[in-house]
């Protein structure tokens, strides 16, 4: 009599338990804060200055320059400038700070932007101080269509004009720009 | 419950690096570069240029021809030059004469006076239809000193008043060359 609750309880301690894996889920809350943004791709090592007759017309070259911007939403804005950070070298040619003529500039204007607003010229490069290229507004921002630019990065054609003064002596020139881009 | 947070956080590393490699650079540089060489420029700035004889005894008829001229030669071993060539004569004919005329001695001559780079001609340098003459010359490393007007000069002229000369209008062509190395 005693062995059959013995048997129960030992069936039931022995019966196969079910083995069920209880499900539990928990949530992650994912953030990400999209900044504004500009950034230069490569942008073209030299922009060689060439001229066509010999009746001291002007020397020209002209740069493209690939670039991607993303501005903030309303209230938002950017620039892309040029500085000369290197004036010509070496002496007794073409220069940006000390002409040997007043009236000898290196010149540019700024055509084609794809995002943005390219700069009205001519302007002129100065060794002192930034000058602007193109200027970005609120929401602006590169590729993909709809309210961003097609283009997928942007490009700006800078096209330079540099004066040929007869004071110059015969020889090879070359000055640095430094191309800056910003966003907020 | 483990599985799944070992998946989420497997996709969160693989996202952060892409986005890192799209951003630029917020400079740029490039550099510019420009090779003056020898040039040569020059404009009359005359339209015409009259030959006058003022008085009643056959005195010579003058006039001048003004130029402005631009020159770089190169720094080393460089030179150049202005020139000059009738290369019509006196027109139509029984007047004067560059290459025919009525008596040995009649000529159209000039003198040469600069402000600027160079040295001007010598003298008075007869005319010819046959050859240029000189006007200017240049050495190595010459450059006009005013710029953008440029440097000027003066051709000034001298004709026989030959009195085998009909009456009438006669006119020449003159051509200026300039040329730097």
């Amino acid at each position: 009599m005693r062995l059959a609750p013995l048997v129960v309880w030992g069936a039931l301690l022995l019966a196969p338990i079910r083995l069920e894996a209880a499900t539990l889920t928990t949530t992650q809350t994912l953030s990400a804060v999209i900044s504004p943004l500009g950034g230069f791709f490569t942008i073209p090592s030299s922009v060689p200055l060439t001229k066509t007759g010999t009746a001291f017309n002007n020397f020209t070259g002209s740069l493209s320059i690939p670039y991607r911007e993303r501005t903030t939403q309303s209230t938002g804005g950017g620039t892309i400038t040029v500085e000369a950070t290197a004036d010509f070298t070496p002496v007794h040619g073409p220069s940006i700070a000390s002409p040997p003529s007043t009236g000898d500039a290196l010149t540019y204007t700024c055509s084609a932007a794809t995002l943005g607003t390219n700069c009205s010229g001519p302007l002129t490069v100065s060794t002192t101080k930034a000058t602007n290229v193109v200027t970005f507004s609120a929401t602006e921002c590169t590729g993909g269509g709809g309210s961003c630019s097609t283009a997928n990065p942007n490009t700006v054609t800078v096209n330079f004009t540099l004066t040929d003064d007869p004071k110059y002596k015969t020889g090879s020139y070359s000055a640095t720009l430094t191309f800056t881009i910003s966003a907020s | 419950m483990k599985k799944i947070l070992t998946l989420v956080g497997v996709a969160l590393l693989l996202t952060a690096p892409l986005a890192h490699a799209q951003l630029g650079t917020s400079t740029g540089t490039t550099t510019v570069t420009v090779a003056p060489v020898a040039e040569a420029a020059l404009n009359i700035t005359n339209g015409s240029t009259p030959l006058i004889s003022s008085g009643t005894n056959f005195t010579n008829y003058t006039g001048s021809t003004g130029l402005t001229y631009f020159i770089r030669t190169t720094q080393s071993g460089g030179s150049g030059s202005i020139t000059l060539k009738v290369t019509s004569d006196f027109s139509p004919a029984n007047g004067p004469s560059v290459t025919t005329p009525p008596n040995t001695g009649d000529k159209l001559a000039y003198t040469c006076t600069l402000s600027g780079a160079g040295t001007a001609c010598t003298g008075s340098v007869t005319s010819s239809t046959s050859a240029s003459t000189s006007v200017a010359t240049f050495g190595a490393d010459a450059h006009t000193v005013t710029f953008p007007g440029g440097d000027t000069e003066t051709t000034a002229w001298t004709l026989t008043n030959d009195p085998k000369y009909k009456t009438g209008s006669y006119t020449a062509t003159v051509t200026f060359t300039i040329s730097a190395s």
